[in-house]
């Protein structure tokens, strides 16, 4: 519902300001938070980022955002993450060196390699998004809609098979997916012209 | 598959953008005359990426850049990039809190320091390298600081050292061709080393359409960046991407 406050959560890595104007543009409050216990208490939180895995989960146990992100995913409020924070809900990812993710979800986050790929990496673009219908993140877009990548590193999709999207690049990865209150992109739709902005209202309207 | 991109750059100095034509600045208007001519929800609608760089030559005017890359970000749901003056990590911090997804870098591409530094913060996606280049009959000489400053290294060097810098992109420019609008010139694509494997963005000398779609032909190539504010006034964009599309050359479509 519209009249709903969106709180992105800012643990002082990657462009927020791109997040805030696309949710202002949906016509929903934004606020900027990296205080846990505004943050636990949001209805919808946006976990977002770009960069690294490992300074970013340095930071976010630092600020015990990492409980705050458990609480809200407990309590059954809505989190979206994108890129990085896709990532970061990972249980291990191997950027830099070995590192714990916030093992929400079980499976690991590598990157991409020249020989399974046959691309330049990072994988960098516009590339398109394949899902089933009855998706409902992606509701009135077709599958192999276009949206907006940048990065070198993936989660691996063991285990995952219902709400999911993918997206080829030499080789099929997971590219988003919808698990209870969870919805994650490993694309920007903040980033995704009028494609992303649909994919985010959609979001809102599932809240 | 991964879409090629069209990329519009705008060199932004003093409150206005300027025409570069072989690297030499011409005024050609400020941000109201930027809105008149070029309607934003129409640049969102052609191009891919928009490109913004700071190319004041006194002072650094940071501040007054970071005011025009959050208009821009406030308009434009697509990658904005910034360049220009990236000296120190809190440069690029500030145009990244400002809204900026991606830097590009060209003065200071050498620095290694200051690049781990950004790639540390930001990862090494977020870092376009910007080359720029005179072609001497096949003889590549590269420059910095606005094509002022020559960097003594040749093609083979410079892609050596850039194999080993934390980067995501190149984007290469023609001095020679900049702002000619007579095409590009293709010949520095031979030079780079197979084993080079980072997206390129390919600049200096589109004039129309054509140019752009034969560019896209070419395989080295993942994307094309145009400066020309003259060219494609009004919807000139719109009917250069609609040309590129009817060429069968892959771009993203909007929903």
């Amino acid at each position: 519902m519209k009249n709903r406050t969106v709180t992105i959560i800012d643990y002082g890595m990657g462009n927020i300001g791109s997040l805030f104007n696309a949710f202002n543009y949906l016509g929903v409050k934004v606020r900027i938070s990296s205080k846990p216990n505004v943050i636990e208490k949001s209805h919808i939180a946006i976990l977002p980022g770009v960069g690294s895995f490992h300074k970013a989960m340095k930071i976010i146990k630092k600020n015990s955002i990492d409980n705050a992100i458990k609480n809200i995913i407990q309590k059954g409020d809505y989190l979206f993450c994108i890129c990085l924070g896709m990532q970061l809900l990972a249980s291990k990812s191997f950027e830099e060196k070995p590192t714990k993710g916030l093992g929400i979800i079980s499976n690991k986050v590598k990157k991409f390699t020249l020989k399974e790929t046959k691309n330049k990496i990072p994988h960098v673009g516009f590339n398109q998004v394949f899902f089933d219908k009855g998706n409902k993140l992606f509701k009135g877009l077709q599958s192999g809609t276009d949206f907006y990548f940048v990065h070198s590193y993936r989660m691996l999709p063991e285990n995952m098979s219902k709400n999911i999207s993918k997206t080829d690049y030499g080789i099929k990865f997971l590219s988003s997916f919808v698990k209870d209150n969870i919805y994650a992109t490993q694309f920007h739709p903040e980033k995704s012209q009028s494609n992303g902005i649909k994919l985010l209202d959609n979001f809102l309207n599932i809240t | 598959m991964i879409r090629k991109r069209l990329i519009f750059t705008l060199l932004f100095q003093n409150d206005c953008f300027f025409l570069s034509r072989n690297f030499r600045l011409q005024k050609i208007g400020n941000y109201e005359w930027l809105k008149k001519n070029y309607d934003f929800s129409m640049i969102t609608d052609s191009v891919d990426e928009i490109i913004l760089l700071n190319v004041s030559r006194e002072g650094a005017e940071i501040d007054n850049f970071c005011k025009i890359i959050k208009t821009f970000t406030k308009e434009c749901f697509i990658p904005i990039s910034a360049g220009g003056k990236i000296s120190s990590i809190n440069v690029a911090k500030k145009y990244i809190r400002s809204g900026a997804d991606k830097l590009v870098i060209n003065s200071n591409l050498f620095n290694k320091v200051l690049l781990k530094k950004i790639a540390n913060t930001f990862g090494e996606q977020c870092i376009i390298a910007s080359l720029d280049y005179h072609n001497l009959e096949d003889n590549f000489l590269f420059y910095r600081n606005n094509g002022s400053k020559k960097i003594n290294l040749n093609v083979k060097e410079i892609f050596e050292i850039l194999s080993n810098l934390p980067i995501g992109e190149i984007i290469l420019n023609s001095i020679d061709m900049d702002g000619t609008s007579n095409g590009f010139d293709f010949s520095i694509l031979k030079k780079i080393p197979r084993s080079f494997q980072k997206p390129v963005i390919y600049a200096g000398g589109a004039g129309n359409y054509k140019h752009l779609v034969e560019a896209f032909r070419k395989k080295e190539i993942d994307s094309i960046s145009t400066a020309n504010l003259l060219n494609f006034v009004g919807d000139g964009l719109q009917e250069a991407r609609k040309q590129i599309i009817r060429n069968k050359i892959k771009l993203a479509r909007w929903n």
